[in-house]
Formats: C-alpha cells, structure tokens, sequence
C-alpha cells in the first residue's frame, strides 16, 4: 500500500519513489530474519514497528531512505536490538 | 570558480519570533528569503501562547477588582462573566497581533512563504509539500511544543495543552495542571477566577522552582488563601483513568499514594524542542533538549543557524526568540560575528501580583559560591501599597561584594514594567548606591526597588 510520500533514495542516483508499507514491512521481516529471529517474532516486530514508522511519516511530505532506515531502528531496538543494528549498518555489513 | 546556485538565499523554518525577524532583516539587505511554516503563521507566543493567555488574564484581572471593589465604597454585586465572550475578546487580542494572517506582509517584504513541513533532504535543501527547495543558508527556528509527561494511562485518556484549553468553548468545572512553572501557575490563577476548581501539582519542593523562594512561596500562599487553588507540592502524578466523562488522577506525595476526579489534565511540564525535520540527512547535531550551537549561534554545520525555543533552555522567552532571530540573521550576513548577552534578560509571569526577576537569583549565587549582599523589602512599606490597599509583594535586589547590581526579583502589581530599570542597572554594571540615588516617583510601585537598594548601599 502506498501513501502520498515521497522517498528520495539514498544516493540520489535512483528515482524518487512513494512510500510502501509492505515494502518497509518485507524489509523489516527479513532484516529480522537475517539474525535469525523466529518466524513469529519477525512477523510481530515488522508489524509493530511498520505502524509506528508509518505513523510517523504521515505528516512528513518526503523523507530520505536514511531517515527510514533510522526511524525502524530506533523503534526495532524495543523489539529486537540485533535487527535494528543489521538494519541500520545493512550496508556497510555486506 | 562558477557560483553554486540555490533557489534562495536564506530559507527560514518557522515563522515565529525566532524565525520572523531574521527573514525580515535578510530580505532588507536584498536577499532571496524564503520562509516555511507548518502551522498559523506567527507561531506560538502571538496565536496560542503569551498573547491570548495574557488577554484573558487582563479581563480576569478586571473582573477580579471589580468583584473585589466593595472595600472602596464601590458596588459590583452585579458583576458577572460570560465565558464565550471571553474567548471572543481572546480572539480580537490574537488577531490584532496581525501575526495569524501576515503572509500579506512576507510578500510586501519580498520574502515566499511556503506552507507546510520542512524537511531536510540534504545540507543544502529541504522539501516543503514534496516540493524540494535549497538554500545558501538556514536558520531553523521551529519552536518547542509541549511535553507529555510519562503518567500510566496518558496514552489512552488524552490529556490537554494550553492551546486545547484555550480553544475550548466551555471551562471545565475542575482542573488538575501538572506542573507548576510560569504557564502552570498563570493558567491556575486565570481559570480559579472564573470558577474553576483548579489542583496544581509539581514534582519540585515550590512553585516556580527556577525563581527566588520567596515568590514561590508567597504565590503558593495567595493561590491557596485568595482563590482556593489546592497547591501539590513534591507530588508526582502517577495515573490517569477515564471516569465516565471525567479523569481519576493518582498522585504520589509523601510516600502515599492520593486520587482525584477532575474534569480535564493539563499539561504544562516542560516543552520539548520541535527537532524532527530530518536533521540527520543535513548533518546538524541535537539532542532531546534541542539543536546545539555555538556562541553565534551558528550548528555544526556552518550555513545553517538555529534561533529561538528549539535551541531548548538558552531560550524560553519570546524576547529572547526575537534577540536570537536578528544575531543569526546578523551573523549569517556579516563576516563580523556577533553573540547574543543574556545577562539581563527579564522574566516575567502575568499572574496578579506579576512576578518579574532579572540576572540571578540568590540560588543562583549560592551555586556558584558568589560573595554577595542582599536586601530585601515587602511592598508594604511603599505609600502606593497603602492607597492601592496592596500588600502582596516585595522587592528583592542582589549585588556583589562592590555593590554591582547583578540580580533582582519584583512580586508586584505591574512588576514586568518596574522590571526594566532594574534589567538596565544589571546590563549597565550600575551599583544599588546609583539606583537608590535616583529619585522615584512618589505613589508608584518602583518606590520599593529605591528603598530596597538604598538597603544595601
């Protein structure tokens, strides 16, 4: 599901986009996953935190992939520090 | 070298005292200035702050002489108020400031005004309404809202601010303030005169903790005697529920734990800087307790500038926002920078009898280990208080070893007034002997702050 906000990508080499839920949801679950979290777990935290994080960006015109990436960390700790230190250092890990 | 081009010279986010002056001045000077608000233009003090809470204490203070008149030989038995009229009267206050609707007046300056969220993208540039606009320099000046605090149950019964309070049709019939600070204890005393059954409760051991102790106290007193405001002092307010349509608040104090029913919860404990505006992507540093500057109030990053409440505790003031909004706006102009002197910058709360200080207090002294001399004189000894019928009050002046002014505290009618000779003996370095030396009009309130420098000198 998208929400009328504009996601201007990390590098700026790529094209604006519009924020996407499932998207953000997806990417939380399988950052969950990469340190391997149960499948439940993962399921709950990516829920969880997708809300807060999308609760946040409705009153925001666009943000920046970093400002994503640093709003699901922030609220992932409460659920699962070890995702939220691969989610935000995702890049620089691989 | 080809020149960077931005869309704008200097882009301003808010438009409130930090933020209004600044654009103001750099579009005198020939700038491209661009000017982002997210909400009613003017910001907070003129909309929803000092103006329409001062308003409604000016007819509070009316209403309240007139009930009391009785004693002059005057008859006001028939006094009353209607509350909606009230409001509208707020709203003439609020609209005369001509700050709500003064886009008009950007674009008579030449300035844009854009409505909407800014956010930053990049050092240089911001979105505003998904549209993305740079700048050769910033000043952010988004103000500060106010702070939830951390009460169980806050997250499903809502509490309300100031501005909710004031843009309700209708008082409430009790009233439970957490927090006893300016705002807290202005609100208190406003609403107590219109009937309201008003509990104030705050973690420190006074109200107006950051004042001298003898204003706290002697305000606890009046609030307790005069209007039968019950004062919780060193209470901690642990939960709120939802009562049929009203809240049960439970409060800690003294190791017990008490309830109450109360109509609403207002909150006024503390504001929190507005610092989520994407300045991470910019590189600029903050923390919770505001954006971090230098002493030209200049970030970390050298074209961006910030001014007013979200600089957190340097500011507070709508004259200090309006001080800090022409420096930054000085500095980003001039190659000669300049800081910002709030050695005498006055404080003053609205309540009856105000309460003005300026410099520092004597905790403030203590603190730092100054040798000082102190004098201290109740309102009672002036000629004004015998034919005002006024005794509430005192003048409290503080200098050092060689007699230097360097803090006073006014708890009198019209204090912030007879606050500004004494803002000038500080920024000046007078001595209590200049002050005491220099005649004061008979029948005026300032008589005291003669008498009382004339104590120490």
């Amino acid at each position: 599901m998208g929400l009328a906000v504009d996601v201007v990508k990390r590098s700026g080499r790529r094209k604006t986009e519009m924020f996407d839920t499932d998207k953000l949801s997806r990417s939380i679950h399988s950052a969950c996953l990469s340190v391997r979290t149960p499948e439940g777990q993962a399921e709950s935290a990516a829920s969880h935190v997708t809300g807060l994080v999308t609760l946040w960006i409705t009153q925001k015109p666009a943000v920046t992939s970093n400002d994503l990436r640093r709003q699901v960390a922030y609220h992932l700790h409460r659920y699962h520090p070890d995702a939220a230190y691969y989610y935000l250092h995702q890049r620089s890990i691989l | 070298m080809k020149k960077t081009k931005f869309d704008f010279d200097l882009i301003v986010i808010g438009s409130g005292a930090g933020g209004s002056a600044a654009a103001t001045i750099a579009a005198r000077e020939g700038k491209r200035v661009a000017i982002v608000e997210s909400d009613t233009f003017g910001g907070n003090s003129p909309n929803w702050g000092d103006v329409p809470i001062k308003a409604l204490l000016h007819a509070a203070h009316l209403y309240n002489q007139a009930r009391s008149g009785s004693r002059f030989g005057l008859r006001s038995s028939a006094i009353s108020f209607n509350y909606p009229s009230l409001l509208d009267w707020k709203d003439l206050a609020v609209k005369r400031t001509g700050a709500g609707g003064n886009r008009g007046y950007y674009d008579e300056q030449g300035i844009t005004t854009l409505h909407g969220l800014a956010h930053f993208l990049s050092p240089h540039e911001i979105n505003v309404n998904r549209k993305h606009y740079s700048a050769g320099s910033f000043i952010i000046a988004t103000g500060a809202e106010w702070k939830m605090p951390e009460i169980q149950g806050s997250d499903t019964v809502p509490l309300i601010t100031p501005r909710e309070l004031l843009d309700s049709k209708r008082l409430p019939k009790s009233l439970y303030i957490v927090g006893g600070g300016t705002t807290g204890v202005e609100i208190a005393q406003l609403m107590s005169t219109f009937g309201v059954k008003v509990v104030i409760a705050d973690i420190a051991s006074r109200l107006l903790p950051d004042y001298e102790t003898e204003a706290g106290e002697l305000l606890e007193n009046l609030l307790t005697k005069n209007k039968n405001i019950h004062v919780l002092t060193q209470t901690r307010t642990v939960a709120i529920e939802k009562e049929n349509i009203a809240r049960r608040v439970t409060y800690s104090r003294g190791g017990h734990e008490h309830s109450l029913r109360v109509d609403q919860v207002l909150v006024c404990a503390g504001r929190r800087p507005n610092v989520d505006l994407g300045l991470e992507n910019a590189g600029v540093k903050y923390s919770d307790k505001g954006i971090v500057v230098n002493s030209n109030l200049q970030t970390n990053v050298k074209h961006i500038y910030a001014a007013g409440d979200v600089l957190g505790e340097i500011s507070g003031h709508t004259h200090t926002a309006l001080m800090q909004s022409r420096i930054a706006a000085h500095n980003i102009l001039s190659k000669k920078k300049i800081v910002p002197d709030y050695t005498a910058t006055p404080h003053v709360i609205f309540t009856y009898p105000s309460i003005a200080s300026v410099g520092l207090t004597e905790d403030d002294c203590l603190r730092r280990d100054l040798r000082i001399k102190k004098s201290f004189v109740p309102l009672s000894v002036t000629a004004r208080s015998n034919v005002s019928d006024f005794h509430d009050g005192f003048v409290k002046l503080i200098a050092d070893k060689n007699g230097v002014l360097i803090g006073a505290t006014i708890m009198a009618p019209e204090a912030g007034e007879s606050i500004q000779e004494l803002a000038l003996a500080v920024k000046s370095g007078l001595t209590t002997a200049d002050i005491a030396n220099t005649p004061h009009a008979f029948l005026t309130w300032s008589e005291a702050v003669r008498i009382a420098a004339s104590k120490i000198s």
